[in-house]
């Protein structure tokens, strides 16, 4: 199996909690790396916006002196934005469906998040 | 000579295949290969060439919307006496079929030897005939036969000045056929995603086999496009430069589409685009200039493979901004363009003017350029492509 088609397998053993409408994954410095996105939204600008958030909230963190966030989560009335860092390299980020439980999403995102840090 | 209407892979088979000879589509399981074999021969077509598609793994009513998928007109009306599709499908599953080359027994080699010898014959002049997929073939008719078939079937469209291009996937079939399609089977080999395994984030094609010229070893990073079908592609091309330069008006007029993030007017995080020009597909990521988001565009200047360096003409001020700009986003040693943006401004700079005032190798090449009027971009990107392509 190739690292890509690994990385697919993360995805869509992420994308089995339910509730979830996007996933990707990309470089931390917003290459795309492997997308499930419904046939919604243009995966590349997805994880183009994505590196640069998360690159942009450890930046403001990092500047008080704090430690580099877990995650960044955005909450819109219909869905919520997760995304979080997967090793030194990679990035992980998901749309979710509007009423999601975040808990579950976010279990399961860390443990998505691990996996990808050990394959990349 | 019949172009394939693959970029780049024209120059080099240098020039397209000559007439007589064959080519094979390598593609590894994975990645869609079909589109290299349908690419060619619209392009042979469009161009006024005869051409015919073996049909063996769909039905031949479907072929012309998986063209026009692309883009590529085939319909009867258009290219009704110059391309014809011959159907190797129905006969598997007992359907009716409309066209005029039915295979009656598409599991049986000699069934297909037959109809594909009536089609070689039959083609008014010296076209090309392309195989949908030669792995079904084989799997329908046997490895073996199929390869004894395929050097029977080459060698008689020598004797007519056909082309033969096969599509070929390279399913876990023997050792030895695997090694056949890639060695004797035909006069060149043009493997697809071969490399994928060192590089995730694309599929490659290169030449693995050309026995009429020198062989030139270089592997290209593709893409397909819906519809625009076999690019070249550049997954990210950096676009800086200081303040008010107008990076964002030469992402947004360079890109089919492009959003940015911006507040009053100054890009605060990044504009992206993508590109799809002349044969080539790119996706630019462009910087704010202030220098207060310096951080961030170190962060996400990794990875490029080319860089853009846009100054305002009518401001020297910011020049120095601009190299620092390169610096921070460590772009010395990639390929890197100037454009000298708003030439039309009365007090602008010509670009000689500007090359003294920079402090840059001589080599970088500086592009006068009106972005917000889309003059000059695409001479700019062509030459930043043209650079990429000869560092990789």
């Amino acid at each position: 199996m190739s690292t890509s088609e690994m990385l697919v397998k993360v995805l869509g053993d992420l994308q089995k909690i339910g509730e979830i409408e996007a996933s990707a994954i990309a470089t931390r410095d917003g290459l795309l790396m492997s997308a499930d996105m419904h046939a919604k939204g243009d995966p590349e600008t997805f994880v183009a916006m994505s590196a640069t958030m998360l690159g942009a909230a450890e930046t403001a963190t990092s500047e008080l002196g704090k430690d580099v966030p877990n995650r960044v989560i955005v909450e819109t009335d219909d869905g919520k934005l997760i995304c979080m860092g997967a090793g030194p390299k990679a990035l992980v980020v998901v749309m979710t469906a509007p009423g999601a439980g975040l808990g579950l999403v976010l279990v399961e995102m860390t443990k998505s998040a691990e996996k990808i840090a050990k394959l990349i | 000579m019949i172009e394939t209407g693959i970029p780049k892979l024209d120059g080099y088979l240098h020039g397209g295949i000559p007439e007589g000879n064959s080519l094979v589509y390598y593609a590894y399981p994975g990645v869609d290969g079909g589109v290299f074999g349908m690419q060619t021969i619209s392009h042979a077509v469009s161009g006024g060439r005869c051409g015919a598609y073996i049909a063996s793994s769909t039905d031949p009513r479907m072929i012309r919307d998986q063209f026009m998928e692309f883009g590529w007109d085939m319909g009867e009306s258009v290219f009704a006496d110059r391309f014809t599709v011959v159907d190797a499908f129905s006969g598997l599953i007992g359907a009716d079929s409309q066209e005029r080359y039915v295979v009656p027994e598409p599991d049986n080699i000699n069934s297909l030897t037959q109809c594909i010898k009536q089609v070689i014959e039959e083609m008014p002049e010296p076209g090309i005939i392309v195989f949908e997929s030669l792995s079904t073939v084989m799997d329908l008719c046997g490895e073996k036969e199929t390869l004894d078939a395929v050097l029977e079937w080459n060698k008689y469209a020598m004797l007519y000045d056909h082309v033969m291009v096969y599509n070929f996937t390279a399913w876990p079939y023997s050792e030895e056929t695997l090694l056949q399609v890639k060695g004797d089977a035909c006069n060149s080999v043009v493997s697809v995603g071969g490399i994928s395994e060192k590089v995730i984030f694309g599929w490659y094609f290169g030449l693995l086999k050309l026995d009429w010229a020198e062989m030139i070893r270089k592997w290209v990073l593709f893409k397909i496009l819906k519809p625009g079908g076999v690019r070249i592609y550049i997954p990210k091309i950096l676009v800086t430069g200081p303040f008010d330069a107008g990076k964002s008006t030469v992402v947004h007029a360079l890109s089919n589409r492009a959003v940015s993030v911006d507040r009053l007017g100054t890009t605060i995080a990044l504009d992206h685009g993508h590109i799809d020009h002349n044969g080539f597909a790119a996706d630019v990521f462009g910087t704010p200039g202030q220098e207060r988001f310096d951080p961030i565009v170190k962060l996400l200047s990794g990875e490029a493979m080319g860089v853009f360096l846009v100054l305002d003409s009518a401001n020297a001020t910011g020049f120095a901004r601009g190299v620092r700009m390169l610096e921070i986003t460590e772009s010395f040693g990639l390929p890197v363009v100037v454009i000298a943006n708003k030439q039309d401004l009365p007090e602008a700079l010509a670009p000689e003017e500007i090359k003294t005032r920079l402090d840059i190798p001589e080599s970088v090449p500086i592009v006068p350029a009106v972005a917000s009027a889309r003059e000059g971009v695409f001479e700019a990107f062509e030459m930043l492509v043209e650079m990429v392509m000869g560092v990789n």
